[in-house]
């Protein structure tokens, strides 16, 4: 056998789903460089699909198997017809947008106790800068795309994430954002953040929003990564 | 049904008929490959329960291509962080089966024929099913699957490859590329 069967063989384990995690990664880096594998890959890959469909039949009633309880389906139709009935967007931007208010409003509060007229300049531009939040959050003609529990909003050049209900990270970890550049092949790292005590996190990317072609949060290190190191809780594409 | 990618477009619209489509056609896929990797059926129900709520909240996660062979991985993958999350194997020890490229998008399945499946798995050689099997539903890597076996890494790998390559064969006119 040449190395390179070898490989073919590393190909189907891969297609099939039993590599380790380090071995994978290896794999992946050998197909994106070589045709033959590329073919191998494809030509296995419904294979292993239909492997996953013989499945079905531990929920088949014709088999003779249980059938899928409808209450199953009924829990999860709830959820999801009482969300479609009650948008929650207006009620949920607004309160993103008390949020912000109220980071405008410490801001202010702060001011009363120091009298640096840097500090004050300072205080100033930040104050404005939630104003700005607040109005593009409430601006009829931004654009919101649902992420996690919550939404990307972009007004102009600005980009926002907002989200609630969001868990504190492990210790020692942060949520991190990530941008993919139209055009380009991978992800690029954004800034890191963490959510207030009540789970609601607004954040204005630096990024031009018309540059992006999709955004993403994944839970990473403190200081953040410079590639993805843990799947995204949340990714939506922006066009 | 119509077309999957087209329903997962109205549901990326919060259109709840579109998404109440996609469960009946696919629920039996998401439960059936939960219950075969868990062996729970409680843990099935919420391993599916989990699985098309995300589609839900998450619709663009789903970025086209064969949405069968996406939502069995998606199941899989989440069977397995129950199995993780009951087991004390480290984390390097369970299987990746993510293809994380998307120019290897998932080659279209036309006309999926449960029974006929089966049957074709059915006839694999024992020696080219098994490692599959247990690869597939078992959460177990190619190293893992050599020891119990036991046999030679690199021959639980051909025997993979060979397996795949004859339930392939198999299945030529169920298949569409």
């Amino acid at each position: 056998m040449s190395p390179h069967d070898e490989m073919l063989d590393v190909v189907a384990a891969y297609a099939l789903g039993v590599l380790p995690p380090q071995e994978a990664s290896a794999a992946i880096d050998h197909l994106k460089t070589c045709e033959a594998c590329q073919a191998e890959y494809r030509l296995l890959q419904p294979a292993v699909t239909a492997v996953a469909y013989s499945a079905e039949a531990c929920a088949d009633p014709a088999s003779g198997a249980a059938v899928v309880s409808p209450l199953l389906k009924a829990r999860i139709m709830k959820r999801v017809r009482g969300e479609e009935k009650r948008p929650q967007v207006p009620r949920v931007w607004l309160a993103y947008a008390a949020a912000a208010a109220c980071l405008a409003f410490a801001i202010v509060t702060g001011l009363l106790d120091v009298s640096l007229n840097a500090r004050l300049a300072r205080e100033r531009a930040q104050s404005s800068l939630q104003a700005q939040t607040i109005a593009d959050f409430m601006a009829p003609d931004s654009k919101h795309r649902q992420f996690h529990d919550g939404e990307v909003l972009m007004h102009g050049q600005r980009l926002y994430i907002a989200m609630h209900n969001m868990p504190m990270p492990p210790k020692g970890k942060v949520y991190q954002a990530w941008t993919l550049t139209k055009g380009a092949k991978s992800v690029a790292p954004s800034m890191t953040f963490m959510p207030s005590a009540g789970g609601m996190t607004v954040v204005r990317l630096p990024e031009a929003a018309t540059t992006l072609a999709a955004v993403a949060v994944s839970v990473e290190p403190e200081g953040g990564s410079l590639q993805p190191t843990t799947k995204p809780i949340a990714m939506v594409t922006l066009q | 049904m119509e077309d999957a990618s087209r329903l997962m477009e109205r549901v990326r619209a919060h259109d709840a008929d579109a998404f109440e489509a996609l469960y009946d056609g696919y629920h039996r896929l998401v439960y059936g490959l939960a219950l075969r990797v868990l062996s729970d059926p409680g843990a099935a129900e919420d391993v599916t329960q989990a699985v098309f709520l995300k589609i839900w909240d998450s619709p663009a996660l789903f970025h086209g291509g064969n949405f069968g062979a996406w939502i069995a991985r998606v199941t899989r993958n989440r069977a397995f962080d129950v199995i993780r999350s009951r087991s004390a194997r480290a984390e390097g020890e369970f299987p990746e089966s993510l293809p994380l490229d998307d120019t290897l998008e998932d080659t279209a399945i036309a006309n999926v024929d449960g029974a006929r499946v089966r049957d074709a798995l059915a006839r694999l050689p024992a020696e080219q099913r098994e490692p599959i099997e247990l690869g597939f539903f078992g959460g177990v890597t190619h190293q893992e699957i050599a020891r119990q076996i036991g046999l030679p890494l690199g021959t639980v790998k051909t025997r993979i490859r060979s397996g795949l390559r004859r339930l392939r064969n198999a299945l030529e006119g169920a298949v569409s590329v």
